[in-house]
């Protein structure tokens, strides 16, 4: 319990501090946010400081760092600078998306990477070569590469999937974005396939698996017990990193499709350098990223009684 | 050479010679590449493959073998950058960390700390939006993203040396901290800074090929792997896969023989260190 | 009861770890093994339970009352294994899996392995528990192995090993990840356990005092060949072969053994 407190207090310090670097960092940048709110336009000095004014930009730097943190705390996030939406409406709008699209990529990294990394590991043989071959050469396929190839396979090709757009309604949506997210999963797939063959591999001659056998424990039985079980452990810590690094890899594939994504809306701002709706993405990003490694590392904790003994001392 | 070659393997073997290619065509694209690869011409534009382009060329008419050749150049600088940066940086980081220790240590530790609760991928656009899109802004945030995972690995592996008798007693002697870390230290964990060089290279190519998809790094005409593939999407749609199709391979094949030649010389940095 | 015949076991190529081994067990007797670090005695061991590690050729034969333990395969092997032939390992904090109570390793041998009913098997697991001198049964059936001290533990794998009644008890060095004390408590653990049952026990260890203690007959074993068999005073008084003779001179004062019910004079 106090385990979980501590890294509570950790994840807020490091939410904190890092909101303050993305903020300075937009304060720091470069052109002055008032010539990229009046969009070359030449405009009277009375026009630019009632700019100023509105946008609160000339207030010293950490009063303004303040009342966005208090803001942002009740999730005020602020407007856009380039259409003037509050940006909060904006994020809200888009979550549902990457939500979807990242759970269905998860799904399909257990299911894909953890399933035959079993299957290679177990069974040995050609399926193990396939499975290795098939890995050394999944983790190097870019996401975008592979968005486009299953793209112009399955949609334009085949007809079987939509090509661009997230869908409504549930299913609809399981529908557009399951193409997106086999390409999202792929790379992660292949490294914890990898991982927990070789994880795997290295249970099966544990001591502990070789003893049950010798105590007459049936081979499947050993397997699912033993084997399969303890494997993972190793994996889950691996499954859940990739996890979280899903977050960052699904703009670059909501964008690819054309999703109606957190990631395209992040992508649209930077080019656009519209930095109230870059700061809350990163913001919210960097919050979600530390969630879930931190649920991961509770999940470890849970699972391996190891490691609740260290924690907790 | 023979044990180098026997370390590798006849895929190793193969990967090295991919690697070699690829890295000879960087050097020599102004020789190898017949025509100009930002200049096209409208008349020639999705042409199929033939003696004159013996890959077609793209929407905009421009040789596509010489925009792949061309494109090597960026492709490799940008993970280099990376990866070299990344490495004087991270190691420089942990063996700072390491011989201090103390309050020192867990400072750095707090910093790195910081750099790990972005997504690399977040930082890098987050560095784009304030210094504006290019290879440079790019390959410097990836840098900057992947130091900490270099020095926390660089760290632990010092930290157990550090008591150890041969860094110990120099120390006692009153040899200066700095002397002894490079001369002691840093030989000791060379092997893993060149192996994680290796794994970094292979993220950071197809990191900065993803930033050069979504129009944030390299810069159109350039001729870059990732923006190759962004840019043929469209032709790929309407049935001209060559562009985007060749150069995703160029980046599948280049990334995986790097990373299967860094797992094997991983394999040898590992056996060297148990005899 | 266990003939073992020119028993020989390679791995690799050239790596030959035993060679032409033969060595019997009687129903009843118990037999010691002895010999340095890395000369075989666990390949042995192993062999008798085909758990030798993965890549070894076996060659010879091993026969328990008459039956070919070696050419037993799936279910006869498992069943073998279950209520035949026990074995406790050398190291017990590896033998138990680590993410499993205490209680789930004993339910597993009984149950699992033996097909006694779920619940038999957990009212047994206290009573082997109090059998192999455990007091808090109840704490020690819910812990994890990594909470429990290597005697507790290996407390633990005996009352794991009886409690099929086997025939034959394969004992690798079961005290020597154990701390002085704690050596001869297990060690007469054993002993008393082996007696009650009337169980035939292999006793594997490099502490030839401690084999003459508990064993009717000792095998000295040296590079995976067997030099010299006989009773222990034989070995004692009158060492045939020069590496006996070594072991004997070598031994260390250290403690003497002396076990409640020792049959041998
Ligand atoms: N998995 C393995 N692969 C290859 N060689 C092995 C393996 N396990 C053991 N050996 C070798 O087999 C030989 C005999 O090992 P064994 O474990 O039987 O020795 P031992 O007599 O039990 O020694 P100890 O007293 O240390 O337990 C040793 O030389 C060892 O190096
Ligand atoms: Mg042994």
């Amino acid at each position: 319990m106090t385990f979980i407190l501590r890294r509570l207090a950790a994840l807020i310090g490091v939410l904190i501090a890092s909101s303050f670097l993305v903020f300075a960092a937009m304060y720091a940048a470069p052109g002055s946010p008032e010539n990229f709110l009046v969009q070359g336009r030449t405009v009277s000095p009375d026009v630019l400081a009632a700019i100023r004014a509105q946008y609160s930009l000339d207030d010293p730097f950490l009063v303004r760092f303040w009342n966005w943190l208090i803001n942002v705390l009740q999730g005020d996030f602020g407007r856009s600078l380039a259409n003037q939406q509050d940006v909060g409406d904006l994020l809200a709008g888009r979550l549902p998306t990457t939500l979807m699209l990242v759970s269905l990529a998860a799904i399909i990294i257990v299911v894909l990477g953890v399933g035959l990394g079993i299957l290679a590991g177990t069974k040995g043989g050609i399926v193990d070569k396939v499975v290795l071959l098939g890995s050394n050469l999944g983790f190097a396929i870019p996401t975008f590469f592979a968005a486009l190839i299953l793209m112009s396979i399955f949609s334009v090709g085949l007809g079987w999937f939509p090509v661009f757009g997230s869908g409504d309604g549930f299913f609809d949506r399981i529908w557009h974005l399951s193409l997106p997210a086999l390409a999202l999963a792929l790379p992660s797939s292949a490294v914890v396939a990898r991982i927990t063959r070789t994880s795997i591999r290295e249970e099966r001659d544990s001591e502990h698996s070789v003893m049950a056998r010798a105590r007459g424990v049936a081979e499947g039985l050993v397997m699912r017990r033993h084997v399969i079980r303890n494997s993972m452990l190793p994996v889950s810590t691996i499954v859940g990193v990739h996890i979280a690094g899903l977050i960052a890899g699904s703009f670059v594939v909501e964008y690819a499709f054309t999703l109606d994504g957190i990631g395209t809306l992040l992508v649209n701002a930077v080019q656009r350098k519209d930095f109230a709706v870059v700061q809350a993405i990163a913001i919210v990003l960097v919050a979600a990223f530390g969630v879930i490694n931190l649920l991961v590392d509770l999940l470890y904790a849970s699972i391996d009684p190891r490691v609740k003994v260290q924690q907790t001392r | 050479m023979k044990q180098f070659a026997e370390r590798m393997g006849t895929l190793g073997l193969i990967a090295c010679g991919i690697i070699l290619v690829v890295v000879l065509g960087a050097l020599l694209a102004p020789i190898i590449a017949p025509y100009d690869p930002t200049i096209g011409s409208v008349t020639q534009r999705y042409q199929g493959m033939s003696a004159e382009h013996w890959f077609g060329t793209d929407q905009a008419g421009r040789d596509i073998f010489s925009r792949l050749v061309w494109g090597a150049r960026s492709s490799l600088t940008g993970p280099l950058i990376v990866v070299v940066i990344t490495a004087i940086f991270g190691t420089t980081i942990a063996l700072t960390a390491v011989w201090f220790g103390g309050f020192v240590d867990s400072a750095l530790s707090r910093v790195l700390d910081l750099l790990f609760a972005f997504p690399n991928l977040l930082l890098a656009m987050l560095a784009i939006a304030v210094f504006g899109p290019s290879l440079t802004t790019a390959a410097l945030a990836l840098a900057v993203a992947y130091i900490p995972y270099s020095a926390r690995v660089v760290r632990s592996m010092a930290m157990r040396e550090r008591n150890l008798p041969y860094i110990r007693s120099p120390e006692l002697q009153g040899i200066p901290g700095a002397v002894i870390t490079v001369r002691h230290l840093l030989p000791n964990v060379a092997p893993l800074i060149v192996t994680g060089a290796t794994i970094n290279f292979g993220f950071a190519m197809i990191e900065l090929a993803a930033l050069s998809f979504l129009g944030l790094g390299v810069q159109p005409p350039e001729a870059d792997w990732g923006l190759m593939v962004s840019n043929g999407q469209q032709s790929l749609l309407n049935g001209y896969p060559a562009e985007s199709v060749l150069a995703g391979l160029s980046i599948v094949i280049t990334v995986a023989a790097v990373g299967y030649v860094g797992e094997r010389l991983g394999g040898r940095a590992a056996a060297g260190r148990k005899a | 009861m266990l003939d073992i015949t020119t028993l020989s076991l390679t791995i690799g190529p050239d790596r030959q770890i035993l060679r032409d081994v033969s060595l019997s067990v009687a129903a009843g007797e118990a037999v010691g093994l002895v010999g340095e670090s890395g000369s075989g005695k666990s390949m042995t061991l192993r062999s008798i339970l085909q758990i030798e590690p993965t890549g070894s050729e076996v060659t010879g034969s091993i026969t328990l009352d008459d039956v070919d333990v070696r050419a037993l395969r799936g279910e006869e092997l498992r069943r073998m294994r279950a209520n035949d032939v026990s074995m406790i390992a050398q190291n017990p904090h590896a033998v138990l899996n680590p993410v499993l109570p205490v209680e789930r390793y004993l339910i597993e041998g009984m149950h699992d392995a033996q097909g006694q009913p779920t619940r038999t098997a957990r009212l047994r697991a206290g009573e082997l528990l109090e059998q192999v001198g455990i007091d808090a049964v109840d704490r020690v059936l819910r812990s994890y192995p990594h909470q429990l001290s290597g005697g507790m533990l290996q407390r633990v794998v005996i009352a794991g090993a009886i409690a099929g009644k086997p025939r034959l008890m394969l004992a690798d060095e079961p005290t020597t990840a154990l701390d002085v004390t704690t050596q001869a408590e297990v060690m007469a653990i054993l002993d008393e356990c082996r007696h009650e049952l009337g169980m035939a026990m292999l006793f594997v260890t490099h502490d030839l005092d401690l084999a003459a203690a508990v064993c009717d007959r000792i095998a000295v074993m040296k590079d995976g060949e067997i030099v010299e068999i006989g009773l222990p005073e034989q070995l004692r008084d009158n060492p045939q072969h020069p590496y006996t003779r070594t072991l004997m001179e070598s031994r260390p004062a250290g403690i003497t053994w002396t076990l409640e019910g020792d049959t041998t004079p």
